[in-house]
């Protein structure tokens, strides 16, 4: 479970959030969307602790961000995937090497990874194209391998930065499936975008953000 | 085991990977490594130096007049227990008239009738000291008793002489370590360019949850290699100007230039390694604060 309680956070230069009290439950799917700079980066970051909050705390499972130490983050963050909307794919590695990089960290064996990826692959419909650098591969196929990368080690929670934000409509309405389906087996999702139209009908939470709080 | 072999893989792969940099830091490495390894021999050749001038070094102690041979062997196992003190020969009335004899050519009994010349020994001192030859507690140790008369050394010569071994030492001292924090600055400056190339790589091990250890760990393991590669391509170099300069120098002045190589390897790749992990480890910890 995820809760967020009281937090504020302010940059130096300005913005960042105030007040917000939010909890998510495991395997919920929530929404947040908001207006680019109205606080939902901030509120993923203050999540995977990239950020730590100014005021109030946050609990995800066993890690609260007042306790937690620095060397501990990691250990938070191999239970938490991140997706992002520039995928942030390593260009110097193909698809096979950037999808098993989680299970290098959390010390897999080379047989383990080569069947765990190979999988991933399949299931996000990539299959033949495990030595394409990213620059060989489309948006929708990149997006696609970011969430396998994030899944592969299994995480309890899924972050989502505007993953849909350079994908067409098609790709955009793919990735959103492929997400509810990981909901379903139980992963927390959090996704945040600016696409109104296209979360509007899928039957989720969605958390409104403005200047930096939730709108109720 | 997983994570370490990976770490090691990541590292070698990464040699190739930022091939550039790697050259500019091998190249840095490489001249550190000449500079000190020719220091290190200038200072063991010093040494072997010093050590053949120690072994000149000695100290003349003369006894008073009826200070009897047994008496003079009690002392002398005494002296011995003073610190610095290698041997020392005892030099009898007889010895001391065959010595008069061989060097002036005449026969002190003939023309004095009878030998006047004391008992007395040398010390010769102990040459392996870590630094310089201190004579004056050696001295005043030996004027506490009562039976010496008379002490001869080369005080001036050996304090000049253990003046400039000290000073010499000093500067090799002062030049290593600065040749050494230069390396380790421009290690460091190479690796924090390759670092901030690798910015979307270190950003991406954070976030699945690498440890510090395992994000630094591949850019160390660079450094070590770029290290490894300097120590060997800076042995052939000093070994083979070393062969030119024994040559050269062998001919001219019959000096043999020593050096021990499995000893040069040694402190090069140990230094090689120190000045590659330091500069390494300092960059990437910057990026990581």
């Amino acid at each position: 479970m995820i809760k967020i309680d009281n937090v504020s956070y302010s940059y130096a230069k300005g913005g960042g959030v105030s007040n917000i009290n939010l909890t998510i439950n495991d395997g919920e799917f929530v929404f947040l969307i908001g207006p680019t700079g109205s606080g939902k980066t901030t509120i993923l970051r203050l999540l995977y602790m990239d950020l730590f909050p100014k005021a109030g705390k946050i609990t995800i499972d066993k890690f609260d961000s007042q306790s937690i130490k620095k060397r501990k983050v990691p250990y938070l963050r191999r239970r938490v995937g991140v997706i992002f909307q520039n995928y942030h794919l390593l260009e110097d590695r193909n698809l096979f090497e950037n999808i098993a990089l989680p299970l290098h960290v959390l010390g897999y064996d080379k047989e383990e990874i080569i069947e765990l990826v190979n999988e991933s692959i399949d299931e996000i419909g990539l299959k033949g194209k495990e030595t394409h650098y990213p620059y060989e591969l489309s948006g929708g196929e990149q997006q696609r391998a970011c969430i396998a990368r994030a899944l592969i080690k299994d995480p309890d929670i899924i972050l989502a930065d505007e993953p849909t934000g350079n994908l067409d409509p098609v790709a955009s309405f793919e990735v959103i499936k492929l997400m509810e389906e990981i909901s379903k087996e139980g992963t927390s999702i959090l996704m945040a975008s600016h696409n109104y139209n296209l979360i509007k009908s899928r039957g989720h939470r969605i958390v409104e953000m403005q200047n930096g709080s939730v709108r109720h | 085991m997983n994570k370490f072999i990976f770490i090691l893989a990541e590292g070698f792969k990464n040699v190739w990977r930022h091939k550039s940099s790697a050259v500019s830091s091998i190249f840095s490495i490489y001249l550190t490594l000449i500079v000190s390894g020719s220091l290190l021999i200038v200072s063991q050749n010093t040494n072997k130096l010093i050590e053949y001038l120690r072994d000149k070094y000695k100290i003349e102690v003369f006894f008073k007049e009826g200070v009897t041979e047994k008496r003079v062997t009690e002392l002398v196992e005494d002296f011995k227990s003073i610190n610095g003190v290698n041997s020392i020969t005892i030099i009898s009335k007889k010895d001391a008239e065959r010595i008069f004899k061989s060097q002036f050519g005449d026969d002190i009994l003939s023309i004095l009738g009878y030998n006047p010349l004391p008992i007395s020994c040398v010390i010769n001192l102990k040459k392996d000291w870590p630094t310089r030859i201190d004579l004056k507690p050696i001295i005043s140790s030996l004027r506490k008793y009562r039976e010496v008369d008379e002490i001869n050394h080369q005080g001036k010569l050996i304090s000049r002489i253990e003046n400039y071994y000290e000073t010499f030492l000093r500067v090799m001292v002062i030049i290593v370590s600065i040749t050494l924090i230069i390396a380790v600055f421009i290690i460091s400056n190479t690796v924090r360019l390759t670092v901030l190339s690798k910015r979307e790589l270190i950003k991406s091990l954070q976030l699945i949850g690498a440890t510090k250890w395992f994000v630094k760990g591949p850019f160390i393991i660079e450094g070590l290699v770029h290290g490894l590669i300097a120590t060997v391509l800076s042995l052939y170099t000093i070994i083979g100007i070393l062969n030119f300069s024994k040559y050269l120098i062998y001919d001219l002045t019959r000096f043999d230039i020593y050096y021990d190589q499995l000893f040069i390897f040694q402190v090069l790749l140990s230094l090689s390694m120190l000045v590659g992990f330091v500069g390494a480890n300092r960059a990437i910890s910057r990026f990581l604060k």
